[in-house]
């Protein structure tokens, strides 16, 4: 009954709060049932007011009922919403501004169940300050009805200190332990200036750190969890997939340091499961299947950049072609007629039919060709797992650029091949698994196996060739003969000047088909393969510029 | 010829019930809410934050424009001198608190804000801020400053207490005057080293040359002791064991 009574509030004043918040892209709210004390429901949760789950607000009627006394439940809903819609609109807004604050709160406070409750206090006195500032809003009297520990406390005199409203806390509360010293440090931050979130979320946690390590000390003397959010909690629930996914790319790109957007996934990981949150081939879905953060990171990275591949002339597809015209007859199927040269007639006689033959000759259909990737990871390559690779990357895009034009990729990831150090992946479609190849690191000499390549190469007409490497190969001279025997296009990037690229370079210089790039710093991968693969694969590209 | 002062008026193509299609402001309806957006004390309180940071910033960059010319300083006892003075010149005309000394310190490593941090100067500049703070008892947070500053703490006087949660840098509380300092972490070299009266509290480890012609007060280290200074009055503990005036009587020793 009393379900019914808020959903009717809700619908009574959602027009006002959308209005008021300017008409936010968010769906109704909802209200979650009261548990029935009499049959032992309840307790769990009932101090969290709102939930939010990919945009859907749900309102505790629970919660409402218990603040009912204090203050009138059109107020309390009110006051809630008003908190969870600035936070879609304001702070934190999207998931990549999340694991922003999250990993400036880590590098201060170090913990990650402390780190991400401070994220989660910051976004709250964000979100609540914006409201009291830009809209008319409860929420100062719903702060001064709740129920409050030691930080809300603090946290509440806080606002009275930044908004200038009386919320029952006397500052002789606070002048014990320091709290009025915290709260002084706390005043002064920027909240507002969303371009000094950074610095801003590092300084609260400094300033909040000592509170929130006693209180863990305590639940853990006590081995609980200690008090809810009211405003609502496990604020990664707010996200869609595609949002974590955008997110996570944002992150990767703007970080580029793999150790940091390591820390970042695996902190999160157990939410990024709870979340449906995986790729292809189910990491990150279901039990016992982690994330591996290394691959996440380069997948993220790479997905930033884009190739295009200009598509080369097939020969026999397979499928079939309009070839030449026959008369149709009765009983003929319909869909092959030619409606230009029957005049719009199905009529015996007049009415032609496409006859269809598997499609032959150059020039007419185009595709892109499947592609093997070869990449070092010998010792003189950076390993992808301790720091960024630009190798890795580099393979990662070019990889990522053949999928998306529904080609297939083969790895052969190498350092001393013959000594079996070495990995092959045949040609497929898997993204996932052709990261793990490639996120593979051996360390060691470098030599090739051409033993591994043929069969690879083999009955394979149409395939380009795409190989990172430093050149520092003992067997040059081996893979230079394979490069002359094959007729493929080849895109050959190295690092760093050196003899051996040298000699490489002069020695396939006359071959048409192959594309050499040095590139000196390595921090230019990216950009140059991405440039330069351009050039290659579309030199109508070059002439208009 | 003149144009008519009235223009004739349009006669409209559209039937009169359709009319207001083309003068109706589709954003009408968010005139009709103007939200108030009332000033916040947060406001004046950010604000007055950011003019008195600018005050001690130009103060800092003033310093560094008249004693480290060409970005170069020299640890002397008579550039320190003169740094001093100069800071405590740009530190009187600024009115500030504990808090705006910690932003300053977190600030000299934003590059964006501040061209350039040179321990020296800056541990000075840092040093005349203390001393000169309306408050008696001061606390920095600098644990995570990447940097770590040196000459921190310098002239202390008595009845100030200044405690640093993190570490410091090469000569920390050189020349101290009887008030209290107070290292959370670790502290480096010549620590101490000219003091006159006082304390010094060193929570972790301390350099070599430690109260280098110290003349009086105490330093206290709860780690370890590099290597003591040639010392000519005062007490050093390691760990609350008294080690000088004691056996150890050569300097930088290692324990």
């Amino acid at each position: 009954m009393e379900e019914q009574h808020y959903q009717s509030i809700i619908e009574e004043i959602w027009p006002k709060l959308r209005r008021k918040h300017l008409y936010p892209e968010i769906p109704m709210p909802k209200v979650k049932g009261i548990p029935d004390p009499e049959q032992g429901e309840g307790e769990e949760g009932e101090g969290v007011g709102l939930e939010m789950k990919q945009k859907q607000m749900t309102i505790n009627g629970a919660f409402v009922s218990q603040m009912k006394d204090k203050m009138p439940e059109k107020r309390v809903i009110e006051a809630l919403l008003d908190h969870g819609i600035t936070h879609y609109t304001f702070c934190p807004w999207d998931f990549h501004t999340h694991l922003r604050l999250y990993a400036e709160a880590k590098k201060v406070v170090g913990d990650k169940e402390l780190a991400k409750q401070m994220s989660n206090y910051f976004i709250d006195v964000i979100a609540d300050t914006h409201c009291v500032r830009k809209r008319f809003t409860e929420i100062p009297e719903l702060h001064r009805n709740l129920k409050k520990g030691t930080i809300e406390e603090v946290i509440a005199f806080l606002y009275q200190k930044i908004w200038g409203i009386d919320l029952g806390i006397p500052p002789s509360k606070m002048s014990v332990k320091g709290h009025a010293d915290i709260v002084r440090r706390l005043a002064r931050i920027p909240y507002l200036d969303r371009s000094r979130w950074g610095e801003s979320i590092r300084k609260f946690a400094r300033s909040l750190k000592p509170l929130l390590v006693e209180e863990q000390k305590q639940q853990g003397s006590k081995g609980g969890k200690g008090e809810h959010n009211p405003q609502g909690e496990d604020y990664l629930n707010h996200y869609s997939n595609e949002e974590i996914d955008q997110g996570l790319r944002d992150y990767a790109r703007q970080t580029m340091v793999l150790s940091e957007f390591k820390d970042v996934v695996e902190d999160f990981s157990d939410e990024l499961k709870g979340a449906g949150y995986g790729m292809e081939g189910g990491m990150g879905r279901g039990q016992g299947s982690p994330i591996d953060a290394d691959i996440l990171f380069y997948m993220k990275l790479a997905e930033n950049y884009s190739i295009p591949i200009k598509k080369v002339p097939l020969e026999e597809k397979g499928s079939l072609h309009p070839h030449s015209h026959s008369p149709w007859e009765i009983g003929s199927p319909f869909q092959d007629v030619d409606i230009w040269t029957s005049f719009g007639k199905i009529m015996p006689g007049i009415t032609q039919i496409w006859t269809k033959r598997e499609g032959k000759g150059r020039g007419k259909m185009e595709g892109t060709p499947d592609c093997l990737i070869a990449i070092d990871s010998s010792g003189s390559m950076i390993n992808p797992r301790k720091s960024l690779s630009y190798a890795v990357l580099g393979a990662a895009c070019a990889t990522n650029a053949y999928l998306q034009n529904g080609s297939k990729v083969a790895i052969y990831n190498f350092s001393d091949a013959p000594m079996g150090g070495k990995d092959i992946l045949n040609y497929t479609d898997q993204r996932e698994d052709i990261y793990r190849v490639l996120c593979k690191y051996f360390g060691g000499g470098t030599a090739l196996d051409l033993e591994d390549l043929i069969p690879l190469t083999q009955g394979k007409k149409n395939l380009d060739l795409f190989i990172i490497t430093d050149m520092k190969i003992t067997n040059l001279e081996a893979l230079i003969g394979f490069f002359g025997q094959i007729q493929n296009r080849v895109t050959a990037v190295h690092i760093g000047d050196n003899p051996y690229a040298a000699r490489f370079e002069k020695a396939v210089e006359k071959r048409k088909n192959i594309s050499i790039y040095t590139v000196k710093r390595k921090e230019d991968i990216p950009h140059l393969v991405l440039g330069r693969i351009r050039d290659y694969f579309n030199p109508t590209h070059i002439k208009k510029s | 010829m003149m144009k008519s002062p009235t223009p004739p008026k349009k006669s409209s193509i559209l039937p009169p019930d359709k009319e207001s299609w083309i003068t109706k402001n589709p954003f009408e309806e968010f005139k009709t809410f103007a939200a108030p957006t009332p000033d916040l004390p947060l406001d004046q309180i950010v604000q007055s934050t950011e003019a008195v940071m600018d005050r001690i910033r130009r103060g800092y960059e003033k310093l560094l424009e008249e004693e480290a010319k060409e970005l170069v300083w020299m640890v002397q006892y008579n550039t320190i001198i003169k740094a001093y003075e100069v800071a405590e010149k740009y530190v009187r005309e600024v009115d500030y608190t504990a808090e705006d000394i910690e932003d300053f310190c977190f600030a000299l490593e934003n590059t964006q804000r501040i061209p350039y941090l040179i321990p020296g100067p800056a541990g000075v500049y840092i040093s005349a801020l203390c001393n000169y703070a309306m408050e008696e008892e001061i606390v920095l947070k600098l644990s995570e400053l990447k940097t770590e500053i040196n000459l921190i703490g310098f002239r202390l006087s008595k009845g100030k207490r200044l405690m640093i949660e993190g570490d410091t840098g090469d000569f920390t509380g050189i020349g101290l005057e009887g008030g209290e300092l107070v290292i959370e972490g670790n502290s480096k070299n010549w620590t101490g080293a000219g003091m006159r009266g006082g304390k010094i509290l060193i929570k972790k480890n301390i350099g070599l040359h430690t109260g280098e012609w110290m003349m009086g007060g105490e330093i206290y280290v709860g780690g370890r002791v590099r290597g003591l200074g040639n010392i000519v009055e005062g007490k050093v503990y390691e760990r609350d064991k008294l080690v000088y005036p004691g056996k150890v009587r050569y300097p930088n020793l290692y324990y």
